[in-house]
């Protein structure tokens, strides 16, 4: 085992390698350092600069004052909040919701799963983008459907996306909709990996749903579901539209979170230095939080 | 446990007595369990279609103000095809549209092309500095696409590729080519090499005996990167956006995106059609081909 970990570079002459065959991952390399480590390096690059609209053409290097100035405003603990509070209120329903519909749906001798699988596909096979401007229009306070129905009801409409309190949750609820199906579906995949045999030995000791859940399907799925659960949160750290389209961060700031507001910064503001430092700190925050949580997994994974 | 026979055929009944009542509690839970469950599916389901149901109905009603939205508006009253009429002729839909495919097109057919070469190449060759590769791949999943947006600005804004056809697909064809070969090396690494090695018996050279074999038999990782390919421009915004200033060119997420915003003036209903006609290809595609679209996503969470 420790003599895979270390690196051997020996080796590298040693190998018959095919030269020759370089030649097909020449696209992708060019691809790899044109298009996506060269414009990563740039701007790292250009976060230490003070590239913006004024200095678009004479911008210079300015050291850590783009990220001092960042650490220090009042904006960046509201922003880092506001990116907690959207990825683990988004992963902490999404991820149970998934789970528990794949567990429904499963169910032996269930009648019309096939029919309830495509209608939760919805959401999922509507491209996201048109979906959340619907939601926009449907949360609408003067005309949104949403709020007609609350006063149909006898209540009071909200506002779902312009009061400053309500509006991560508004944005979370929109986005626990697109994004259930996709849990469901993976959960599902998973439940049915799991070998029948256990369940029909389970049902000769007499195992009510619950006591199966607990002592087959969750430890089966637990390194699954640490798995699926870390990338919900990731994924959502970065989703970017459904902030984007449906709040636009606002209102103020109420909504922003790290990726939305890097790019308000860089195109609406047109500080493209500051713009490009907050991806940066979004990502080296996003780094620390999965090494920990993968060393958390694996201490799981032990325990098991 | 050693028991004697006396006690075993005085316990049989009572067991079985246990046993019999046990069945009709269970019969009973269980029935209450299946009408839970198609009531909490009913509901999820309901809640599911909605808003894709509110729109294609909003689309198809010639009430013309959003002002006039009511409880009545849910149910179905008579159909027009007025403002399909409208988003198709009276707004630039079709350029759009056409816009939209030449650039989803271009970048997902070179993309793919590519990447089924290196996907290949990388799965059946030991090519030198291949880890490094495959290493530089995983990290890129980490950046977001912000990072990249601003100096691929600046970087295409000096090679005069802003604002133009090839400059937009080159983008968008790097993005797909990276994430595309590393799903097909993942897949033909799965398939064995007895076929390629029979071929290559009966004459075909090494290259030939690769895509020949391969490339069919890698048809559903294959299917599954070209509608992702083709997927990711057809809704992106975040470059576009800033790539592309001259209306003329305008993809159809552009013009969506200005509507909402109201820099292009619609009606709601028509805006409702806008929605559905752009949206729809796409959700029949979905649906389509439906198993390699959630098999290749729930498959790609594992890796």
């Amino acid at each position: 085992m420790k003599s895979m970990k270390t690196l051997n570079f020996s080796n590298f002459f040693n190998k018959s390698y095919d030269w020759k065959s370089i030649i097909y991952v020449i696209p992708v390399i060019a691809v790899l350092v044109f298009l996506d480590f060269y414009p990563i390096g740039v701007g790292v690059y250009f976060s230490f600069t003070n590239l913006n609209v004024i200095h678009f053409y004479n911008y210079s290097f300015i050291g850590f004052a783009n990220y001092i100035a960042i650490l220090t405003s009042s904006a960046f603990p509201q922003i880092i909040l506001h990116t907690i509070i959207w990825s683990v209120g988004s992963t902490v329903l999404m991820v149970p919701m998934g789970f528990a519909l794949a567990l429904i749906i499963n169910q032996k001798g269930l009648i019309g799963k096939r029919f309830y699988r495509t209608l939760i596909l919805f959401p999922w096979a509507y491209p996201a983008f048109i979906t959340l401007l619907i939601w926009k229009n449907m949360l609408s306070y003067h005309f949104g459907i949403i709020n007609e129905v609350l006063n149909a009801l006898g209540f009071k409409g909200l506002f779902w996306l312009g009061s400053p309190s309500l509006a991560m949750l508004s944005l979370i609820l929109v986005n626990l909709w697109l994004s259930f199906p996709y849990y469901t579906y993976v959960f599902t995949a998973s439940i049915q990996s799991i070998p029948s045999e256990l369940y029909d030995a389970a049902e000769m000791d007499g195992y009510g749903t619950l006591r199966t859940l607990r002592r087959i399907t969750l430890p089966m799925l637990s390194r699954q579901f640490a798995f699926i659960t870390i990338f919900g949160f990731i994924f959502t750290w970065n989703n970017f539209y459904p902030v984007f389209l449906l709040t636009g961060g606002g209102p103020l700031i109420s909504t922003q979170i790290l990726i939305t507001y890097s790019y308000y910064e860089a195109f609406t503001y047109l500080a493209y230095g500051v713009g490009i430092a907050y991806a940066i700190i979004s990502i080296l925050i996003l780094l620390v939080l999965v090494v920990l949580a993968n060393k958390y997994t694996k201490m799981m994974q032990v325990l098991y | 446990m050693e028991e004697s026979n006396e006690n075993k055929e005085i316990r049989r009944p009572r067991y079985a007595e246990a046993y019999y009542k046990k069945n009709t509690y269970y019969k009973r839970i269980s029935i209450i369990k299946k009408i839970l469950s198609h009531i909490i599916l009913i509901i999820v389901g309901v809640y599911s279609i909605f808003p894709i149901y509110y729109v294609i109905l909003t689309s198809l009603s010639s009430v013309n103000s959003i002002a006039e939205t009511s409880l009545s508006d849910l149910l179905p009253k008579f159909f027009s095809l007025s403002n399909y009429y409208l988003i198709l002729f009276k707004y630039p839909f079709l350029t759009w549209l056409g816009n939209t495919l030449i650039f989803c097109t271009a970048s997902t057919a070179i993309g793919i092309a590519f990447a089924i070469i290196a996907g290949i190449g990388m799965s059946r060759f030991n090519i030198p500095g291949k880890k490094a590769i495959l290493y530089m791949m995983l990290i890129l999943t980490m950046f977001p696409f912000v990072v990249m947006v601003i100096p691929l600005y600046f970087m295409f804004a000096t090679l005069h590729l802003v604002d133009t056809y090839q400059g937009l697909i080159l983008a968008y064809t790097g993005g797909a080519l990276v994430y595309s070969s590393w799903l097909i090396m993942n897949y033909v690494n799965s398939l064995p090499r007895d076929y390629e090695e029979a071929a290559q018996l009966d004459g075909l050279t090494q290259s030939q005996a690769l895509f020949r074999i391969l490339v069919p038999m890698s048809r559903p990782v294959i299917i599954f990167a070209t509608l992702v390919a083709f997927m990711g421009p057809y809704t992106d915004y975040a470059l576009a956006g800033q790539f592309i200033t001259t209306p003329s060119m305008y993809t159809l997420a552009i013009g969506l995106y200005y509507t909402s915003t109201g820099t292009v003036v619609m009606n709601y209903n028509v805006y409702a059609a806008f929605s559905v006609l752009m949206g729809l290809p796409l959700f029949i595609l979905f649906f389509v081909f439906q198993k390699y679209l959630v098999t290749g996503f729930s498959l790609a969470t594992y890796k």
